[in-house]
């Protein structure tokens, strides 16, 4: 398949916009692109799992916050851990609880799949809320973003919103790079063929429970990821990381933008929180406007926003 | 000959429903064998215990003297059994050429590989073609699979079995739905990619059962009515009774 | 609260009390997800719209009574609306779809009823006929919750008569277990569903209204109704009323005791024990083995 030259400038053009943004715009705007990363790499973790796997987890949130809190754990506990090996240690609570989890939910699939991890993840929340003496439970924990210290750089104060800003554009944009090309290999195949047609992938050789838990894991790994971006953009963590109100936010997302493109989980990121934005500024009715426009497009748009700009009409995945 | 499967004493019931009361089968090795009976005697079902889709009630499968008896299916499929469907069960929104390549990576055993670009992998890219070419479907390659005619769907359905190079190939009705055209064209197929081959066939068209079988079971209500020559299942009594003349 | 057996009682039929409100929402849930194949995520909204149309209508009208009645056949027709016009339309996307678009309901219902209402807890009085506590073998017990528990068996019993003795009944029953068949045997079933979904609503919102004057209502009392139903539903088995019944019973008391016992860790508990029955017994714990 021959990348048009077109292609390869507009994604440079793209890419020179994300790195100049904050000298583009206010800082109000930086905020709201910091969250934007943040929120695709969420949403685009998901769609690992829904469009690509063919599963719908409805307790995602779950990998988020767990990402959240041990981010806000190690901030509040382990002075002077830098703050990449925190970020590190979020993602990877993510993985392993994923993996843990994962076993157990991707034996089933559909309705109860998506309700067995919605457990899962209330069973967290409940611990979160409980366990007050080390969450703080609903009231939550604060903190104040550590600096970063970088080998050439030196010291990184993420005070400063631009910094912040460039580092969560470059740990973002590192975990949906990843994603995407963890979905042009063979495995990224094999997640394909089972979500098309899981007894045929057994058929040929495909260990279909092995493939589903791979991708859980790896979805775990990236919501972690997120999570702990943004614990450090938020700088306090409460329930609200891990409740189902932040278990629904991906599955708005990638359904309005698209599941069926590699970006439309990043257009719906965008979407949502640009509209949140503007909308709530205007009236409190921005939720219903948003829940109206995901019923709309699951009536009269299944290939979300993201179809509106590709011609591709075969959900392919891994365009 | 050797026996390459043997089947032994196979019971299945589903929740009471009996649906094979004590099938035993070898299956030799080379031989073109096929399977059949009316509607409803465990055809079907028989194909999916041996493949693993299934686990027997009672009873046991070898296969080359291993005992495979509820393997998973993804297992059994890694051994050199491979089956093809009667309703076709191809990856619908993958193109032919997709489709073919995941059981090229699956024979390969590249499942797994997370680091490796697939459209980049010259070998998988060679063989799929070399696949797709075998099985007439070069001029189809790009088109997603459910757009495909019927005849193509068949074609790629049986590209897929075919793809893992199997020792042993379970053809579930292989000419359903198609016309009498068609329906040579397949018999012709079939011949060739199962020469040196084992096929283990599910058939209804008598046509192509005694074109193409070497010898032939007949299943009714569950058990082994005979196991013979067409010739000899032709003439046999209780077949008659049971089954035959019917298309 | 003493430990003798007078508080055991009075907690059992807490749990009795609510275990059947449960069961009234949840058995709307179960047969249409029996009959559909679609889990309605919505569902327990319409439990929220029946609590909260009641506060406003009891409000504007006096009268309680006759919020029992306007309501459910509101919430019934908003029902029959959302299955005639927005589900059927998703149903060419799957289950998958439907399931996301009930998905979007219940988010939407939930901030409207926010917005409307607002977000603050409201409360509706009892009827003055039902006030105050009733006295009985030296326990002291609101009437109210009696009452709660004797309509509720009241409408189960009209469920059962009309399940089992009249045709519409029958083809219901048929419906869930094989929708395509009473098709095939000449029954309408896109009216049976629209049906079935409307009166599921109505019975939800039924509910909705005569736990009013019993627990107050929050704009959260949706999604909380819809995590209990859950739980019942994977415990009875999925398109089961009988499980759900079981299921609601179960449920009704495990909270009630659990508060009192486990507080903190009633909510995990429930969770982890759907959970396990998800793995170990997905046709629930009443259900037909699959």
């Amino acid at each position: 398949m021959r990348h048009l030259p077109l292609r390869r400038l507009a994604w440079l053009l793209f890419a020179a916009f994300l790195v100049l943004f904050p000298s583009l715009f206010r800082e109000i705007r930086v905020h709201i692109a910091t969250e934007v990363l943040t929120y695709a790499l969420f949403a685009v973790s998901f769609n690992l799992l829904f469009g690509y796997t063919g599963l719908l987890p409805f307790g995602h949130a779950g990998f988020f916050g767990l990402g959240a809190y041990a981010a806000a754990l190690i901030i509040s506990h382990i002075h002077g851990m830098p703050v990449l090996v925190t970020l590190l240690v979020g993602a990877l609570a993510g993985f392993v609880a994923a993996i843990i989890i994962g076993s157990v939910c991707v034996r089933l699939s559909g309705a109860y799949f998506a309700l067995i991890s919605l457990s899962f993840q209330m069973f967290l929340f409940a611990v979160a809320y409980e366990w007050r003496s080390v969450t703080n439970g609903d009231d939550g924990m604060s903190f104040v973003r550590p600096d970063l210290y970088l080998p050439l750089l030196g010291k990184i104060s993420l005070q400063n919103f631009n910094n912040l800003y460039y580092l969560t554009l470059v740990l973002a944009s590192m975990g949906i790079i990843g994603c995407y090309f963890v979905l042009k290999t063979p495995l990224g195949n094999a997640m394909v063929c089972v979500r098309e047609k899981d007894v045929r992938a057994s058929f040929l050789g495909y260990n279909v429970f092995l493939v589903k838990l791979t991708a859980f894991a790896i979805s775990g790994l990236m919501a972690g990821l997120a999570g702990g971006l943004f614990a450090i953009y938020q700088e306090v963590v409460a329930t609200t990381c891990i409740d189902n109100n932040m278990s629904m936010i991906p599955v708005l997302m990638v359904v309005i933008g698209g599941p069926s493109h590699f970006l439309g989980p990043v257009l719906g990121a965008a979407f949502y929180v640009v509209l949140q934005d503007w909308i709530s500024s205007m009236t409190g009715y921005w939720m219903i406007i948003m829940g109206a426009i995901f019923v709309l497009i699951i009536l009269y748009l299944q290939g979300g926003l993201a179809s509106l700009f590709t011609s591709s009409r075969v959900w392919r995945g891994g365009e | 000959m050797r026996t390459i499967l043997k089947v032994d004493h196979l019971f299945k019931d589903f929740s009471g429903l009996e649906v094979l009361a004590g099938v035993s089968i070898e299956i030799r090795e080379g031989e073109r064998h096929a399977v059949i009976g009316p509607n409803g005697s465990g055809k079907t079902t028989l194909f999916n215990i041996i493949t693993g889709l299934y686990r027997p009630s009672h009873g046991r499968i070898y296969f080359f003297d291993k005992d495979i008896s509820g393997w998973p299916a993804h297992r059994i499929a890694r051994t050199g059994i491979s089956r093809s469907f009667q309703v076709i069960n191809v990856f619908p929104k993958m193109t032919v050429y997709e489709n073919v390549r995941s059981a090229v990576v699956s024979k390969f055993n590249r499942r797994f590989n997370w680091v490796s670009l697939l459209d980049r992998d010259k070998p998988i890219e060679e063989e799929t073609f070399r696949i797709i070419e075998l099985l007439s479907l070069t001029d189809v390659s790009d088109v997603p699979a459910f757009e495909l005619s019927y005849g193509k769907q068949r074609h790629l359905e049986l590209a897929l079995t075919m793809s893992r190079e199997p020792v042993l190939i379970m053809l579930d009705e292989p000419t359903a739905g198609l016309n009498s055209e068609e329906t040579k064209g397949a018999i012709q197929l079939i011949r060739r990619l199962t020469e040196g081959k084992t096929l283990l066939l599910v058939e209804h068209d008598m046509d192509v059962v005694f074109n193409l079988a070497d010898r032939v079971t007949v299943l009714g209500y569950g058990t082994i009515l005979a196991t013979g020559t067409p010739d000899e299942i032709q003439a046999h009594e209780e077949v008659k009774k049971a089954y035959l003349g019917r298309k | 609260m003493g430990l003798g057996i007078e508080s055991y009682i009075v907690q059992m039929v807490h749990g009795l009390v609510y275990g059947m409100l449960l069961f009234l929402v949840a058995s709307g849930l179960t047969l249409v997800f029996g009959m559909m194949g679609v889990l309605n995520m919505a569902h327990a909204s319409f439990y929220m719209l029946g609590a909260y149309l009641a506060y406003t209508i009891t409000g504007h009208l006096g009268s309680f009574w006759l919020s029992l009645l306007i309501c459910p056949i509101l919430v019934g027709l908003l029902g029959i609306f959302i299955e005639r016009f927005l589900l059927r339309k998703a149903y060419k996307g799957g289950h998958i779809s439907q399931l996301l678009l009930t998905f979007g309901l219940f988010f939407i219902f939930g901030e409207s009823v926010r917005l409307v209402w607002g977000g603050a807890p409201l409360s509706v009085a009892s009827p003055v006929i039902l006030a105050g506590d009733i006295h009985v073998a030296g326990m002291t017990y609101p009437v109210y919750r009696l009452f709660i528990l004797a309509f509720s068996f009241l409408v189960l019993i009209g469920m059962v008569l009309l399940l089992t003795k009249t045709r519409i009944g029958i083809i219901i029953r048929a419906a869930v277990t094989d929708a395509d068949m009473v098709g095939v045997l000449g029954s309408n079933v896109p009216v049976v569903l629209m049906a079935v979904f409307g009166a599921g609503a109505a019975l939800a919102a039924m509910a909705g209204v005569i736990a009013a004057p019993f627990s107050s209502m929050y704009p959260g009392m949706g999604a909380d109704a819809l995590l209990d139903c859950f739980v019942v539903i994977v415990l009875g088995g999925f398109g089961s009323l009988y499980g759900a019944f079981l299921g609601s019973l179960m449920i009704g008391e495990l909270q009630s005791f659990g508060v009192l016992w486990i507080p903190r860790l009633a909510l995990v508990f429930q969770f982890l024990l759907m959970a396990a029955v998800l793995i170990w017994r997905p046709t629930g714990l009443f259900g037909e083995k699959e």
